[in-house]
């Protein structure tokens, strides 16, 4: 075997450089073949023929001298093309003689490339390409979200880095260009551009002065944002435009193509620094922080420069911060942290695809395996006509590899049906992951990878036959192998194939009771026929408290007389809407100190009825009334979270409470329960204890800004249509130059909050689909091969008196052995990788005893019902013919 | 096959092994092993240029036998064959499959 391996590589070696010197070769052909020509001659000559006809004799063999130098030309060339076409049709010819094989074989590594094109064009995209900023590896993310205050004093006190405030972005109303539209804008602070090496394609940056107020009435426009609205009109730079009733000026226009923090920011704002504008500089809007490494600075002295500041800038609080607050901020790549929660699920699901490959790879190579074996007759034959090894065995990869491509060409169709599910499943703003798409690099890489997958799923077949015996296979004409070295490899990577799917469908056992835990959660609220809508009046309508109360009455009222509505009510935000806002408290009679800073709690500016609507159950007291308006005494209402944590031994009725910085006192009049607000699985992050209610006229600031925009809340008596225009009529009529945002049905953000489980749980479970039924092949495909190999043992047995019974039990358990194998290998290869799934579970432990019975159980059933119909035909076995066919 | 006689049809495969063994004696050039072929066989083995020179080039190609110019010995330019140390594993190799070979078929032909 070794011996003909080195041939292999000899001739390899020597096409390369008979091909190099192929002009060289000729010359030397022709001359040998003169000489032999002359030597004919003179031999003709000497045996008395004269000169004229020895010269005709030689002139014969001319013909066969052509022969002789065009068959030379062929060795010669790389890789001999008519031998390959040659093979090429011959495996046509097998492939079409065994479709059932064929097919399977194609579709398994489809399946298996086709998931991997996806992949593959993904984490291009992701992970690979740069960010489209200058110089992006010197960008850094300061993780944690910071006051306005800390932007000057970071800026100032920081040696290794240049940063920059840029705020998510929110829904602003634009009017004064046409009709009034939302859209999302960014307040950012002024040298953003220069931070992010970015500029603008007309007009200028921001200045820095334009952070101070009554200079900040400037915008920057997004490229698209310029197109749809202003036509592309050279002229804008210079306009005015109205945004949530202030008129900015547009001193710049962003290039095509540029985006930051996501693709849905439109527009730009400064970001106003006014320090005697307590709430606002310190206070509920928390910005993320970007940043440039300096010359020369290296991450690790941003990271401890970090820290310091964070502490910094706690000890210049005006009220005691909690001490946990950004404790854990550092300074991260911004590739990486734009990636951050992505990289693991495209991790996961790489190398979930990567199983499926390897699955797939298993189960071809096992058929070709079977099928070597069962072609050793062929085999010899062409081996006794003068087939050299070397050429069986090509024959043998030509096989595998023509499976392979022809697998890669339809995975190739898959991958692009998988490469938008793919994309379903990932947050669109991510930069770049539009542009993923199937590119010739990809291209490339597959067909790279369906070759290896080629070769590596017919080198074992083609090695086995090389233990083709020629004259033993044609003496004794039996196709019963005389090793069982490959059958044993053949059992073995069975074992590997039920291994792998074991660990696949473990992963999705684990996501489904997931998923399940997850819709079993108890929200906290009830969220059946419930309408939402986003307002946000223009500032000039909320100048004063007074003016802005009036305005919400109003608007409740009219909803209240909207056909099909049960009740309405307004909050600053609604479960699971994505915002959090939060508010510093301190409490009454528990000071705070460096030891004891002041708490985190959720702000929930409501209309009375709001929590009654939610359905959050009343613990204790009363909610919020109608009657606790603007001029009455200041009340709040706690979550029992919050209730729990200030008072864990006491009443919290009747205690005092006010926000960090505030100097009224209100008075706790309720407990209600907890709600999950901000994701489902997870009620509130770490750093917030609870949450607090406080009546929306007591929220109001002085001078009438609201902790944030307001929501309109409708519980209804059928979700139509026309119920949901009646509500956006009524916030147009609030103010005809105000656009509305989108009716959701609180229902379906419930439901789309858990969709990021549901639908990687969606994909996992069709790799395990995939798995299985590929295991669920390979399994028969290796019982019906070991039948057929024993058929003459099996009848011997039938013929000295084995009962039926017998013979289907003693094939089981031949094929239960092989899954046992792989359901132990399996078991431990999951219990060592299913804590990477770490987010993905939700109340259920990784190595969850339950699931993993429930899939044994599964694998092995399948394992039983793919041996039971090999089984079954054994049991058939016909002894007198079985012993007289061999 | 172009020459007068009629030759006999070789063995598939057959043509590798004779030249190989031709060969161990010592080196020789292409018309040599021909007629050396020829006569050993007693003129039954008549082997045409069209698939020597092909059957020489696939032996080199596989490194079983290597190739060098020298003089002839009428003092013309000649390339010369000589085996290599795999071409002489090979010719053991072959030689043993092909006496199997012909063991086998002798067996079907004798059958009773």
């Amino acid at each position: 075997m070794n011996g003909s391996f080195q041939t292999l590589l000899t001739r390899a070696w020597n096409r390369l450089l008979f091909r190099w010197r192929r002009d060289r070769l000729e010359d030397e052909l022709q001359e040998e073949i003169s000489f032999h020509l002359a030597q004919i001659q003179s031999e003709l000559h000497g045996a008395g023929l004269d000169q004229r006809s020895a010269w005709d004799q030689s002139r014969r063999q001319l013909g066969n001298l052509t022969l002789a130098k065009e068959e030379c030309r062929g060795m010669w060339s790389f890789m001999g093309l008519e031998r390959f076409v040659q093979d090429l049709r011959y495996a046509v010819r097998m492939y079409a003689r065994t479709p059932v094989f064929t097919v399977i074989s194609v579709v398994s590594l489809a399946l298996g490339i086709g998931g991997n094109t996806a992949m593959f064009s993904l984490v291009n995209a992701l992970l690979v390409r740069p960010l489209p900023y200058a110089q992006p590896e010197e960008l850094v993310r300061i993780t944690g979200t910071y006051p306005r205050a800390a932007v000057p004093m970071f800026r100032e006190r920081s040696r290794a880095m240049q940063i920059a405030a840029v705020s998510i972005g929110s829904e602003l109303n634009l009017a004064g260009q046409g009709p009034a539209i939302r859209v999302t804008g960014s307040s950012a602070s002024p040298n953003f551009l220069s931070v992010l090496g970015a500029s603008v394609a007309r007009g200028r940056n921001f200045q820095a002065e334009e952070e101070s107020p009554g200079r900040d009435n400037v915008v920057i426009l997004s490229h698209s944002l310029w197109k749809s609205l202003f036509g592309g009109d050279p002229s804008t730079v210079g306009r005015m435009i109205r945004l949530n009733g202030v008129d900015r000026e547009i001193v710049g226009i962003m290039p095509a193509g540029f985006s930051y923090p996501s693709t849905r920011v439109q527009l730009w704002i400064p970001m106003r620094l006014d320090s005697t504008n307590f709430v606002e500089y310190w206070g509920t809007e928390y910005m993320p922080l970007v940043a440039r490494l300096r010359p020369g600075a290296t991450i690790s002295q941003a990271q401890g420069e970090v820290r310091r500041l964070v502490s910094e800038l706690r000890g210049v609080f005006p009220f005691a911060m909690a001490r946990d607050w950004n404790a854990d901020s550092t300074a991260i790549p911004l590739q990486q942290d734009i990636i951050g929660n992505v990289r693991g699920k495209l991790i996961i699901l790489l190398s979930a695809v990567g199983l499926v490959l390897l699955i797939a790879c298993a189960n071809v190579a096992s058929l070709l395996l079977a099928r070597a074996t069962t072609r050793r007759k062929e085999m010899a034959l062409r081996a006794a006509l003068g087939a050299s090894r070397g050429r069986i065995v090509r024959q043998l990869l030509t096989e595998s590899v023509g499976l392979a491509l022809t697998g890669a060409a339809l995975g190739i169709l898959v991958g692009a049906g998988g490469l938008s599910v793919f994309k379903a499943l990932l947050p669109a703003s991510l930069p770049g992951l539009a542009e993923a798409v199937i590119d010739w690099p990809i291209v490339a890489a597959i067909s790279a990878l369906a070759l290896v997958t080629g070769l590596a799923s017919g080198i074992a077949p083609a090695l086995s036959a090389y233990e083709v015996n020629v004259t033993e296979t044609i003496k004794t004409g039996s196709q019963r192998s005389t090793s069982g070295f490959w059958t044993r490899m053949r059992g073995v990577i069975i074992a590997g194939e039920v291994a792998l799917t074991l660990v696949l469908l473990v992963s999705a056992g684990l996501m489904m009771r997931s998923l399940y835990k997850l819709s079993e959660v108890k929200p906290g609220f009830d969220p059946g026929r419930v309408l939402t809508v986003q307002i946000s009046p223009n500032e000039s309508l909320c100048a004063q408290r007074a003016l802005c109360v009036a305005l919400y009455d109003q608007l409740l009222q009219r909803s209240g007389e909207v056909a099909g509505v049960r009740e309405a009510a307004i909050a600053n935000s609604v479960p699971l809407d994505g915002q959090l806002p939060t508010i510093p408290v301190v409490v009454d009679g528990q000071p705070n100190t460096s030891d004891h800073p002041s708490d985190m709690l959720l702000l929930g500016a409501a209309s009375a009825g709001y929590l009654e609507l939610m359905r959050v159950p009343l613990l204790a007291g009363r909610y919020l009334m109608q009657s606790d308006g603007a001029n009455s005494a200041g009340v709040a209402v706690l979550s029992a979270g919050a209730a729990q944590h200030f008072w864990p031994a006491d009443h919290a009725i009747g205690k005092h409470i006010r926000p960090a910085g505030g100097k009224q006192w209100y008075t706790v009049v309720g407990v209600v329960g907890d709600v999950r607000h901000a994701t489902l699985s997870k009620g509130l992050p770490d750093w917030v204890h609870g949450a607090i209610y406080l009546p929306y006229p007591q929220a109001v600031t002085e001078d009438g800004k609201l902790p944030a925009a307001m929501t309109l809340v409708a519980k209804v008596d059928t979700n139509d249509g026309r119920t949901r225009s009646e509500l956006r009529q009524l916030a147009v009529a609030l103010d005809p130059n105000v656009p509305v945002g989108q009716v959701h049905v609180l229902e379906e953000m419930v439901s789309g909050s858990i969709s990021d489980f549901r639908s990687m749980m969606q994909v996992f479970l069709s790799f395990a689909g995939a798995a299985i039924v590929l295991a669920a092949v390979g399994i028969y495909g290796l019982m019906s091969y070991w039948v057929s190999q024993r058929t003459y043992e099996i009848g011997l047995r039938v013929a000295i008196g084995a009962t039926r019974g017998q013979i289907v039990s003693m094939i089981l358990a031949q094929g239960l052995r092989v899954s046992l194998y792989g359901v132990l290998g399996g078991i431990l290869t999951a219990i060592a990788l299913t804590r990477f799934l770490g987010t993905l579970l939700y109340g259920v432990a990784a190595t969850d005893s339950l699931t993993f019975a429930l899939v044994t159980a599964l694998v092995l059933s399948v394992a039983v019902l793919a041996a039971a119909f090999p089984a079954w035909r054994a049991a058939r076995i016909d002894p007198v013919k079985s012993l007289r066919a061999d | 096959m172009g020459t007068t006689k009629k030759p006999s049809e070789l063995l598939p495969g057959t043509l590798d092994l004779l030249i190989l063994r031709a060969l161990v004696p010592g080196e020789m050039h292409g018309y040599g092993i021909a007629s050396r072929l020829k006569r050993v066989s007693d003129d039954v083995l008549q082997v045409g240029e069209s698939s020597l020179y092909p059957a020489l080039q696939r032996l080199l190609l596989n490194g079983w036998v290597k190739a060098e110019w020298g003089a002839s010995e009428n003092n013309r330019r000649a390339r010369f064959y000589s085996l290599t140390a795999a071409g002489k594993k090979q010719l053991a190799a072959e030689r043993e499959e092909f006496s199997r070979v012909i063991e086998a078929i002798q067996k079907v032909l004798n059958m009773a």
